[in-house]
């Protein structure tokens, strides 16, 4: 036939119409084929084949595949009809043929399974058996491990094993069990090759199985019986596990304290006493080191909490003061020999231990004054102009001189600039580089933009006066085919007006200077001799031309009306002249194709129009 | 099983995300190097800075908009929010504090007893999506709140919605029907 294999080109109501169809069309052809392909791999029936391609179908006319990956939208189409018939497929499967992460395509197919309502049953571990338990080969013995691994499932659902867990694993440790329970030797490596799950996950799953209860059973016990009671799922008995352990350590700390105060009160006793029987410091010394414990103090004890307030610091200087001088006076003059430095060594390893007991005391105080401190504050800070109108920084509650902390000084600033250009270096270096690049390209004068794609091209939006002229611009504008005169098309609408016609000829003939000349040595001939040879000539071309050309046909027939009236036109006028009678035999292929009746002025004018449509093929009609 | 609304169930809220406007560009470069705890990401185009006191880590566009995760309630984002935007006025941009808003809420919530999944999901079809291969939990969707949960087996529950009313009330919507699947 004339139009080759394909589907059959409906006339629709316009242009834009049946051009749209041709892009929808081939989405759907592509997508067909990318499903018989994956399908094919996976050995899925046609039946289950077709049904993917419904649901791709819906999926595009959904619009759902807009920003995806085609790839990505097939294997959910296939993954969704392998979950509706319950073919043993994995997602995973479909992502090892893929070579895409499982984590992406199992969006993709949560997203379809949802647009297009569909609820996929939950997957049951039950389904893998037999296609892992073939794959694991045991022979003759096959359908017996099977049926004992599925037992051995069941219980596991039973024991609450199941849910939240890759059926996958539940399967390898199901089979691995089974395995050995018929004597195969079947190694975990083996099982992990086929089951596809980590070794380590394997394992876990068969401890989690042999602390319920049915692995105590002997083979036969477990083939006849079934205990009653079900277990908690190991994560429950896992979260109970550790919240015991928590409560033995709470216990365990609280008792400790206890203990280590008891032993800092005896230590305080101590040193009591031995401060009373040793000689006092004197001097510069005593100071010094006074000093030096303060300053340590007040940061460990205050540790995280930064003291931002000066006055914080005094008050809790104040209180800080009388304790840890009583206690720790003694010890700075012990070491005081040591040297500075050591003092200070000293002074931080003592306060944890007493932090205990200081701990709470000071920090208590400290924190009850904060927020009066900051109440103080915050008051100062309001100043009216702050706070008129909307957007205006509220400042209440936020204390400048901590954030002033939040800002370096230079020296600090050029040392972080340092350190961050030393790390970043191979990212500023790229970036040069590429300047670089870029500014070489531009002196070349080939410099190349590469902007990121813009999906939808905007075209300014035509305006016409009448529904003609819209078409002949929007026809300008998007030059779908090579093999479509353009010019004849434009005639569609306007059989009667000639002028318009003509215009629009003459600024189409500068653009289309090759085919002028073709179709001018073609206009020639055809005025000069009938057409029968010209049809004959056509014929044969048409028929070789790929389905392709159904496509120009159809946009063609409906410019052979249009043609008529400008067919007695000047012969300058190469677009529309066109042998005018031709012999009715060679219009009869071209009523078949057509459809629409009311397009079909005459044969004649049709197989004319496709004069122009074969213009590029004439050569190789030769 | 009624909705029991009274049963002590604490719903602990784990993060607040906010975003708000300084509504004046901000130099990033500026920023990285002058300020004490930030991170200057040049290749995505943003300053991470952390703030110890609300402990929140704020995200800076150049273009002046911020967004500030890891605060513990509502007030607690707000109260960092401003904290921000006075260092960065300090650091010297004309900054204000415009289009503050509560973007997300994520809070986790335990209840006594376990949830038996597939069964969940069989009772509640359009919303509940459960896909043992990817994720251990089943994810609800509470379309009128706008607010997502996801249910474990366990029992525990993690919500996330617009603000904590949301959260509150997803929370409660979803008792009665996690208490049918109990195991």
């Amino acid at each position: 036939s004339l139009i080759g294999a394909g589907k059959t080109p409906t006339l629709g109501g316009g242009f834009h119409a049946n051009l749209g169809k041709e892009s929808r069309a081939q989405t759907l052809q592509n997508g067909k084929r990318q499903i018989h392909h994956l399908g094919n791999q996976l050995q899925l029936n046609q039946h289950c084949l077709d049904t993917a391609f419904n649901f791709f179908k819906m999926a595009v006319s959904k619009h759902l595949t807009r920003g995806r990956k085609m790839t990505h939208v097939i294997a959910a189409c296939l993954y969704l009809v392998c979950r509706t018939e319950g073919t043993p497929h994995m997602l995973l499967d479909l992502s090892d043929l893929l070579q895409v992460n499982v984590y992406v395509l199992g969006k993709t197919f949560l997203l379809l399974a949802r647009e297009l309502c569909i609820n996929a049953p939950a997957i049951d571990p039950c389904l893998y058996i037999p296609r892992f338990a073939h794959m694991l080969e045991f022979g003759d013995k096959n359908h017996e491990v099977s049926m004992t691994a599925l037992r051995l499932l069941q219980r596991m659902k039973r024991d609450w094993m199941h849910t939240g867990r890759r059926p996958s694993g539940l399967c390898g440790a199901a089979l691995l069990v089974a395995a050995r329970m018929h004597d195969f030797r079947r190694t975990v490596k083996e099982v992990i090759r086929v089951v596809k799950v980590c070794e380590s996950t394997l394992r876990k799953r068969l401890t989690e199985f042999e602390d319920t209860p049915t692995s105590q059973l002997t083979i036969d016990e477990f083939m006849r019986i079934d205990l009653e009671e079900e277990c908690d799922p190991p994560s429950f008995t896992a979260g109970q596990k550790k919240l015991k352990i928590q409560q033995l350590e709470k216990a365990l700390s609280k008792k400790l304290e206890d203990f280590e105060g008891e032993i800092s009160s005896y230590q305080d006793e101590i040193e009591i006493e031995l401060e009373n029987s040793r000689p006092k410091a004197k001097g510069v010394f005593a100071n010094f080191t006074k000093e030096d414990s303060i300053e340590d103090n007040t940061s460990s004890v205050l540790g995280e909490e930064e003291a931002e307030d000066e006055e914080l610091e005094a008050a809790a200087n104040h209180l800080n003061k009388d304790f840890y001088n009583e206690l720790h006076e003694k010890d700075r003059v012990e070491r005081n020999e040591d040297g500075e430095c050591k003092n200070g060594n000293e002074a931080l390893v003592r306060p944890p231990a007493l932090e205990s007991l200081l701990g709470p005391l000071p920090t208590a105080a400290s924190l009850g004054i904060t927020e009066s401190i900051k109440e103080c504050i915050s008051t100062k800070d309001r100043e009216p102009g702050e706070n008129t109108g909307d957007g205006e920084l509220d400042l209440s509650g936020i204390d400048d001189s901590e954030i002033d902390r939040y800002i370096l000084n230079d020296t600090e600033a050029q040392i972080k600039a340092e350190l961050w250009m030393k790390e970043n270096a191979d990212y500023l270096k790229e970036q040069k580089e590429k300047e670089a690049r870029i500014a070489k390209e531009k002196e070349l004068g080939i410099y190349k933009e590469h902007k990121p794609k813009k999906s939808a091209k905007k075209r300014e939006p035509i305006q016409a006066s009448t529904a003609g002229e819209a078409i002949e611009k929007m026809l300008e504008q998007k030059k779908i085919s090579s093999k479509i005169n353009y010019n004849v098309l434009r005639d569609l609408n306007s059989k009667g007006s000639n002028t318009p016609k003509k215009e629009d000829d003459s600024t189409d003939d500068s653009t289309n200077t090759k085919k002028l000349s073709r179709r001018k040595s073609i206009a020639s001939r055809n005025i000069a001799n009938p057409v029968n040879s010209v049809g004959k000539r056509l014929r044969p071309l048409i028929s070789t031309l790929p389905a392709k050309k159904a496509a120009t046909e159809e946009v063609t027939f409906p410019n052979a009306q249009a043609e008529a009236p400008g067919l007695e036109k000047s012969a300058a006028v190469l677009v529309e002249s066109g042998p005018v009678t031709y012999n009715p035999d060679e219009e009869v292929e071209e009523e078949e194709i057509e459809e629409d009746d009311d397009h079909c002025m005459s044969a004649l004018q049709l197989v004319g129009g496709n004069d122009y449509g074969c213009d590029m093929d004439d050569d190789d009609g030769y | 099983m009624d909705a029991d609304s009274d049963v002590a169930l604490d719903i602990l809220i784990t993060n607040v995300v906010c975003v708000f406007r300084t509504r004046c560009h901000l130099n990033l470069r500026k920023i990285a190097l002058e300020g004490a705890n930030v991170i200057y990401k040049r290749d995505v185009g943003k300053v991470l800075m952390k703030l110890r006191k609300p402990r929140i880590t704020a995200t800076i566009w150049s273009s002046g908009k911020v967004i500030c995760t890891g605060a513990t309630s509502e007030e607690e984002a707000k109260l960092g929010a401003r904290r921000l935007a006075r260092s960065l006025q300090k650091l010297g941009f004309q900054v204000i504090f415009t289009d503050f808003k509560v973007v997300n809420v994520l809070a986790v919530c335990n209840m006594p007893f376990e949830i038996r999944l597939p069964e969940f999901t069989k009772n509640n079809r359009p919303h509940a999506s459960y896909e043992p291969e990817l994720h251990p939990a089943v994810c609800y969707r509470i379309k009128t709140l706008r607010a997502t949960l996801q249910i474990f087996s366990t029992g525990s529950i993690t919500v996330t919605g617009p603000n904590i009313k949301a959260v509150a009330s997803a929370v409660e919507q979803i008792y009665p029907f996690v208490f049918e699947s109990r195991k």
